[in-house]
Order: structure tokens, then C-alpha cells, then sequence
């Protein structure tokens, strides 16, 4: 009795020890923390009635780069002479993390300031719709600087019923498809790229690499990063559901992309060309083409292009690529709503917020600051417009925020980046065709049955199909069958009459 | 001379009982159980060694080769990767250890409170209490409200506190932590300690609490696991990233790669944001670490554990 007393007791001490131990430690944690609050707290009822203004932004990227605050004390006392104001800054991870942390605290209305919102985080169209964002017309209107910078056009284009909730980065505006191609084999079998305009026109160069090149395979997919995203389909609501329209403004008919007759002709391709061999056996399960094209066991893969897109991966995968542009370039939802900023409803300080949304599309030092962290300590500038990275591999601010907010055409370009690549873009953007869906917004409440059960059935069939991994014709008898059963024709019919409704009522 | 006799006595009768359960158990019966357990065994075993290997895997051959046991190249870059990332990694470990420890501590602790009442028939409101706590078991206020309780009403957002309170009450190990005081202390002991002028809390600490170990074993041990896995507190609550514990960190980390590979951010960046995460080995080698203290709760843990768990089911 006694010994069983002793020892837990004994257990009990331990763990007392520990915790206090540990506890000792936190201090440094929590009670810095504690002190961030009550700073913040003295800064809002302020001690001579001009205290700045405390901004939160949420920002979704990688993680939050270990110098942020040196680079926000730096952003603060430049903003407190401009705005008066100060930031306090954070970044969570993609996907589910980002939309978690955003969306629970907009419903539970906590006083964030600005978040960073798009048509793939944090919901841009559901939270806008349950009136979680602010209203930004009379803003954009007070303030012009905005309205100038972007075009009515775009800035339209990101409206959902006319009403502005949220602004788009500056940048580019619209997107095309087309293929990377290996440079060096290129080169080694003296290739003609010029002439490739389409999706079947790259088969001769497949044929070299397949004929010469044993080690490496011709064509790289992986799941939704397949060649049919070169047919560009103006789909209507997510990847993975039925419901589209021709990328040329040929028609108002809402159609199911997947089984037009276009998509049947593209998965026979693919089935030959997976019976020549072009395309690894795996494409179907693999996840991550970037990864995959790191390997170099690849010729040729598809990809979303803009100007540039080749160096950009260049740099990335460490092996030399060329583009080639396939489809037009076309300004499409998928651009306008594709970066966003938003003032949550629960702000205390929205005109503040938008002022300060304002500065990121017209002062340069500020943009370039947040994004590349602070001269000679982050960067050094080679000449007037280029920088260079001081420590690459381990900078303490490299965050990639460019292309989240403000004007990206402000930004500082990187010794290795083509100088001539915000003019570029430009002429991209100028050349692009504007979609007649352009603004337009599926609400997805009344069918969110269909949709899931066509997910579903989606889901099932278009990795085979896409990768030409089963035969064409029995598959898309089943797939249609399936599609059918969930629901497809009702899900299509409601499109297009919210399309109608919405194109009568522009 | 009579203790030898029984001494005989006992020896043969244990020899004839392992006799007949040797007996029982044919030789190719006892291959074929052992053979089934071995191979339960590797299946659980097999994916650890192959995340510990992969994470000392050169991160070329990974890309070029995929998953093997037998790598031709080893490497230990991923780990000096996870090194000299900082101190993220490090803080999120420290995090991780002081909230199991606190967590788990605290956790028993309530529970016990709660149960032990709950266990002596003499509580009036016991039923009240009961009812108390089966109801949040069916019952709960949703996502939105719950945040609301602990930014708003408690405001606990980005605090330590935060990832151990929510956890602190749990109605399933109370209700086994119950049954478990109801039939390992007979009423008479209580009883007995109240006569030699024990009160209520002396016969808590002294009396009670040292024969529930097993109970608490086993309660301490899920709590420990919970406290340890939980990823969905600080994914809600924290913002400062100085807070967040290891497996945040690591489900974070994992869940980018995850959603910008699926494709489903169709933004014209994605590549290169993927790019910049972590590699294959690397995230392998932050699994690996993260296993590391939590492994060695298990053989503390273990004696107790069989004991609590088939007391707590069988008469629960």
C-alpha cells in the first residue's frame, strides 16, 4: 500500500515538475502574447486620440516567413506618416487551413480587416453572398485610383450582381493553354515548334521521343493536369462538374463538356496515344505534375501558360523548358475572382482598410516591400527595376505574395526574369477575348444534390479518361448513363436559366 | 513440512494446467496464430519504417525511382533541412510536449472529479449530473457558436490554454472512469475509511485514487494520444504561428501539397507555389520526429492499458 502510494505520488510529483518547468518557459510565449493584446487594446482607445489604427490581414501562402515583423515594423512606420496605421499580418497554409481559420471567424463576425479571398479560398462567392464582406461601390468610387488602374471591365468581372465585395490583383488578366516542351531534346532532334497550333499537332514530336528516347516518357499527366484542359471549356462551376460553355463566344448554350462531341474526340486521342506508349501507365494516379516534370523522365506536359511561364519553370523544376501557346488567351471568371481582397463585415475600420488596399495598387515602395522584404537585408537592387535575392536558399522573407494583392505590375523583377515581362503581360492582357460569362455567378443552392452526385460520378471516370487509360466508347456510354441518374440534365437546365436570367438582366 | 507438502502440491497442479492449455493449442495451430499475428504485426509496422527510410532517402532518386525500402542513395538533407529551417520546428515540439503534459494532467483530473461523485451512490444529484453528461455526448452547438464560447465569451484565441481546455472534459472516459471507481472500490472500503475518520478528499487521494491506476493508465494514455494528435484546435483557434504545436505544423504543411497538387487552386501560380514547399523527404522526416516522444508513452502506459480497457468495456 504504502509503495503504490509512494510511487503515485511519486508520478504525480513528476509530472507537477514538468509542467511547472515547462510552464516556466511558456511565459516567454504566451506572455509576449499577452502583451501584443493589451498594446493593441492601448493603441485602439488610444492616449492622445491619435493612436494608429491596428489593421489584421489574413493572407493564405506557405507559412509565415520568420522576419515578418522585421519587415512589418518597417512597413508600420512608413504607414504611420501615410494612414496612420499599422498591420499585423498573417499566413496560413492552403486548401482547408486558410478556409477553416477564414471562414469561422467571418461567421463568427471577428474584426479582421482585410482577407485575402478568390474563387478557390475562402469562398469568395458563398461568403460575399452571406453578407460577410463589405461592400466596396462607394469606396471604389471616393477612390478612384483602383477603378483606374484595373479597368471597368475586369473590375466588373469580379462583381457579383454589380456590387463590388472584393478587388483583383493587378496582373495578368487573362490565360491560355499550351505545352512545355524539354529544350534539350528539342534541340538535340532539331524540332520544329513553331507550327504547333493544336492539341494533335505535337503527336510528330511525341513520336521522336518515343522512337529514340527510351528512358523518357513522352507525355506527363497527372489527374486534372491533362491535355483537355487545352479544349479550355468556360466551365460554369468547379473543375469536376458538368457545365460549360465554348471558350469563343460561339453560342449561350450551357453544355455537358465532358461528353461533347469535342471532349469524345480528345479521349480517343488519348487513348492512342496511351496505346503508342506516349503516356506513362500511372498518369491516372499520379498527384503532382511539377514533381513529376522535376524528374526529367518527361517530354512534353500541359500546362496554363502566360508570358514567361517557360523561364518560370525553368527556374523551378531546374530543368530548361520552352512554351508552346496553343489555345487564345481569353479573360474568363477564372481570372477576375482569381485573387481577390475583401473587407470582412466585422471590421472596425473599413475606409482605413481600403485606403491602406488602395496604397498597394499605387505605391510601389510599399508593394514591393511586403513582397520582397526590406532593401539590403532581403534583396539588393542590381538597377533601378531588377533585384536580386541575398541569401535564396534561406532568406528570411521570400513570401511569393506578388500576385495576391495590389498591382503586380509595381513589382521589382528578379535578375533572372525576363525584363521585359510586365510588358509583355500587358500585350497578353490587351490580346485576350473577353468571355460572354465574364461576371457571371452559379449559385449552387438549389441543385447541390446534382452537383455532388455528377462529382461523384466524375471523380470515377475522367483520370481514364483523360489519361487514355480504358477504351473510349463503352466508358462514355457508362459515364453517361451515370450522369444521367445523378441528375445532369437538371443541373444543366438550372444553369442555364440563371445564365438567361443573368444575361437579361446586364 | 506441511508449507512443502502444499508447495507440491500447487507446483503439480500448475504443471498439469499448462499441460492442458499446451495441449490445447496444436503445434500448427500455434504457427498459424503466430503467423497471423506476425503478419497483423508488419502491416502496422512496415508503413513506419518505410517513412523513416523514405525520409533518409536522396530526394533525386525519390523523384526519378518512388518509394522503396531499398534505396540505392541515403541522405540525411532532409533532416538538416528541418534543422535549419529555424525554429518553427522546434517551438512546435515544445508546444506539443507542454500541452500533452499539462493537457493530460489537467484532463485526469477533471474527469476524476467528475466520475468519482458520479460513482458513490450516495450523491444525490447524481442523476443530474449524468444526465449532464450524456447530453453534450448527442448533443453539440455546432462549429460557429463553440469558436464563439472561447474568442468571444472565454476569450482563450491564441493562448496555450486554448488547445488544452476544450479537451479537458470528455464524457465517454468519464463515464469509464466511472464504472471504473464503481466496481474496483467496493463501497465497504469507502466506508471503512470513513469510520477510521478519513474525510471525503483524504478517501479520494489516499483510498480511491491509488487502486484506480489502471483506470488512470488508461484514461491518462487516450488523453495523452489526444492531447498529442490534435491538429483541429490550433487549425481553429491560433493564429500566431509561434502557438502552433507539431502536428499542425505538420498538417498544414501536408494539406498545401495536398490541395495545390489536386488542382483544385486553378490559379496560375500554383506550380510555383508547390514548388517552394517542402520536399518528399522532408516531409517525411517531420513524421518522423513527430512520432518521437509519443512512442515511448506506449510502454509506460502498457501494463496498465489491457487491464483498464477490458474493465471499462466488459462492465461498462
Amino acid at each position: 500500500m504504502s509503495k503504490t502510494k509512494r510511487i503515485c505520488s511519486l508520478l504525480l510529483i513528476t509530472v507537477l515538475a514538468f509542467a511547472l518547468v515547462l510552464s516556466g518557459c511558456t511565459p516567454i510565449g504566451t506572455g509576449t502574447d499577452g502583451g501584443g493584446t493589451t498594446q493593441t487594446d492601448g493603441g485602439e482607445t488610444g492616449q492622445t486620440g491619435e493612436a494608429p489604427v491596428k489593421l489584421t490581414w489574413y493572407l493564405v501562402g506557405n507559412r509565415q516567413e520568420p522576419d515578418t515583423p522585421k519587415v512589418l515594423e518597417e512597413a508600420n512606420s512608413y504607414l504611420k506618416d501615410k494612414l496612420n496605421v499599422t498591420l499585423d499580418l498573417y499566413v496560413f497554409g492552403w486548401g482547408d487551413d486558410y478556409d477553416q481559420k477564414v471562414n469561422t471567424a467571418l461567421a463568427a463576425g471577428e474584426p479582421i480587416d482585410i482577407v485575402f479571398t478568390a474563387n478557390w479560398a475562402a469562398n469568395y462567392n458563398v461568403n460575399a453572398a452571406s453578407g460577410y464582406f463589405k461592400e466596396l461601390n462607394a469606396y471604389l468610387d471616393k477612390y478612384p485610383a483602383i477603378k483606374n488602374i484595373l479597368g471597368e471591365d475586369f473590375l466588373n468581372g469580379s462583381a457579383i450582381n454589380g456590387k463590388n465585395y472584393a478587388v483583383p490583383t493587378n496582373k495578368e488578366k487573362v490565360h491560355n493553354w499550351g505545352w512545355l516542351v524539354r529544350k534539350d531534346l528539342v534541340e538535340k532532334y532539331n524540332m520544329d515548334i513553331s507550327n504547333i497550333k493544336s492539341i494533335e499537332a505535337i503527336e510528330p514530336l511525341l513520336k521522336i521521343i518515343k522512337d529514340n528516347e527510351p528512358e523518357i516518357t513522352p507525355l506527363c499527366i497527372a489527374t486534372m493536369d491533362a491535355p483537355f484542359q487545352l479544349l479550355d471549356w468556360d466551365r460554369i462551376s468547379d473543375d469536376d462538374v458538368p457545365g460549360a460553355l465554348y471558350p469563343d463566344n460561339r453560342d449561350y448554350t450551357i453544355i455537358n463538356h465532358f461528353l461533347a462531341p469535342e471532349s469524345i474526340e480528345h479521349y480517343k486521342l488519348m487513348r492512342d496515344w496511351a496505346n503508342k506508349g506516349y503516356i506513362h501507365k500511372d498518369a491516372a494516379t499520379m498527384q503532382n505534375q511539377v514533381e513529376l516534370m522535376k524528374s526529367g523522365r518527361y517530354f512534353a506536359a500541359s500546362q496554363s501558360l502566360k508570358p514567361g511561364k517557360d523561364a518560370e519553370m525553368t527556374a523551378q523544376t531546374g530543368i530548361e523548358w520552352l512554351q508552346i501557346d496553343v489555345t487564345r488567351p481569353v479573360m474568363s471568371n477564372r481570372e477576375t475572382t482569381g485573387a481577390l481582397l475583401a473587407i470582412p463585415a466585422g471590421s472596425k475600420n473599413p475606409e482605413k482598410a481600403f485606403q491602406f488596399i488602395e496604397m498597394l495598387y499605387t505605391d510601389k515602395y510599399l508593394k514591393n516591400l511586403l513582397n520582397y522584404g526590406i532593401e539590403n537585408v532581403h534583396y539588393k537592387k542590381i538597377s533601378d527595376n531588377v533585384i536580386e535575392l541575398i541569401d535564396p536558399d534561406n532568406s528570411g522573407y521570400n513570401p511569393g505574395h506578388g500576385w495576391k494583392f495590389g498591382d503586380q505590375f509595381k513589382d521589382y523583377l528578379m535578375s533572372n526574369e525576363d525584363p521585359q515581362k510586365w510588358d509583355k503581360f500587358l500585350k497578353f492582357n490587351e490580346e485576350g477575348l473577353v468571355l460572354n460569362s465574364l461576371g457571371f455567378m452559379f449559385d449552387k443552392t438549389n441543385v447541390e444534390t446534382e452537383i455532388s452526385a455528377c462529382k461523384n460520378v466524375v471523380q470515377t471516370y475522367y483520370k481514364q479518361l483523360f489519361t487514355g487509360a480504358v477504351e473510349v466508347e463503352p466508358t462514355v456510354e457508362q459515364f453517361e448513363k451515370e450522369l444521367k441518374a445523378a441528375g445532369v440534365d437538371e443541373l444543366i437546365a438550372e444553369m442555364q436559366r440563371q445564365y438567361d436570367d443573368w444575361r437579361k438582366s446586364k | 513440512m506441511n508449507a512443502t507438502a502444499e508447495a507440491k502440491k500447487t507446483g503439480f497442479l500448475k504443471r498439469l494446467v499448462s499441460r492442458r492449455v499446451g495441449n490445447k493449442v496444436s503445434p500448427a495451430g500455434n504457427i498459424l496464430i503466430n503467423l497471423v499475428f506476425i503478419i497483423c504485426s508488419i502491416v502496422c509496422i512496415a508503413p513506419i519504417i518505410l517513412i523513416t527510410i523514405i525520409s533518409f532517402t536522396d530526394e533525386k532518386e525519390l523523384l526519378a525511382n518512388g518509394y522503396s525500402f531499398f534505396p540505392e542513395k541515403f541522405s540525411v538533407k532532409a533532416y538538416d533541412y528541418v534543422i535549419t529551417a529555424g525554429d518553427t520546428i522546434w517551438r512546435a515540439y515544445g508546444v506539443s510536449i507542454l500541452v500533452t503534459l499539462l493537457g493530460t494532467f489537467l484532463s485526469l483530473m477533471v474527469i476524476c472529479f467528475y466520475a468519482y461523485p458520479l460513482s458513490r451512490s450516495s450523491f444525490k444529484y447524481k442523476n443530474f449530473f449524468s444526465f449532464i453528461a450524456y447530453f453534450t455526448m448527442i448533443f453539440g452547438g455546432g462549429l460557429v457558436p463553440w469558436y464563439m464560447v472561447y474568442t468571444q465569451l472565454i476569450p482563450l484565441k491564441n493562448t496555450i490554454w486554448i488547445m488544452i481546455v476544450p479537451y479537458l472534459m470528455n464524457a465517454w472516459y468519464m463515464i469509464i472512469m466511472r464504472t471504473f471507481f464503481k466496481t474496483t472500490v467496493h463501497e465497504s472500503i469507502i466506508e471503512s475509511a470513513k469510520i477510521d475518520g478519513a474525510g471525503e478528499f483524504r478517501t479520494f487521494f489516499v483510498i480511491v485514487l491509488p487502486l484506480c491506476k489502471a483506470g488512470l493508465a488508461t484514461i491518462g494514455l487516450f488523453c495523452t494520444l489526444g492531447y498529442w494528435n490534435d491538429w483541429w484546435l490550433p487549425l481553429v483557434f491560433i493564429t500566431e504561428h509561434r502557438l502552433y504545436n507539431i502536428q499542425y505544423l505538420m498538417y498544414q504543411t501536408l494539406n498545401s501539397i495536398q490541395y495545390l497538387a489536386s488542382g483544385s487552386a486553378s490559379f496560375s501560380e500554383s506550380a510555383k507555389v508547390l514548388a517552394d514547399l517542402p520536399s518528399e523527404s522532408a516531409r517525411m522526416a517531420i513524421a518522423v520526429i513527430s512520432i518521437g516522444p509519443i512512442i515511448f508513452a506506449y510502454p509506460f502506459f502498457q501494463k496498465y492499458f489491457v487491464k483498464g480497457l477490458t474493465i471499462g468495456a466488459v462492465k461498462g
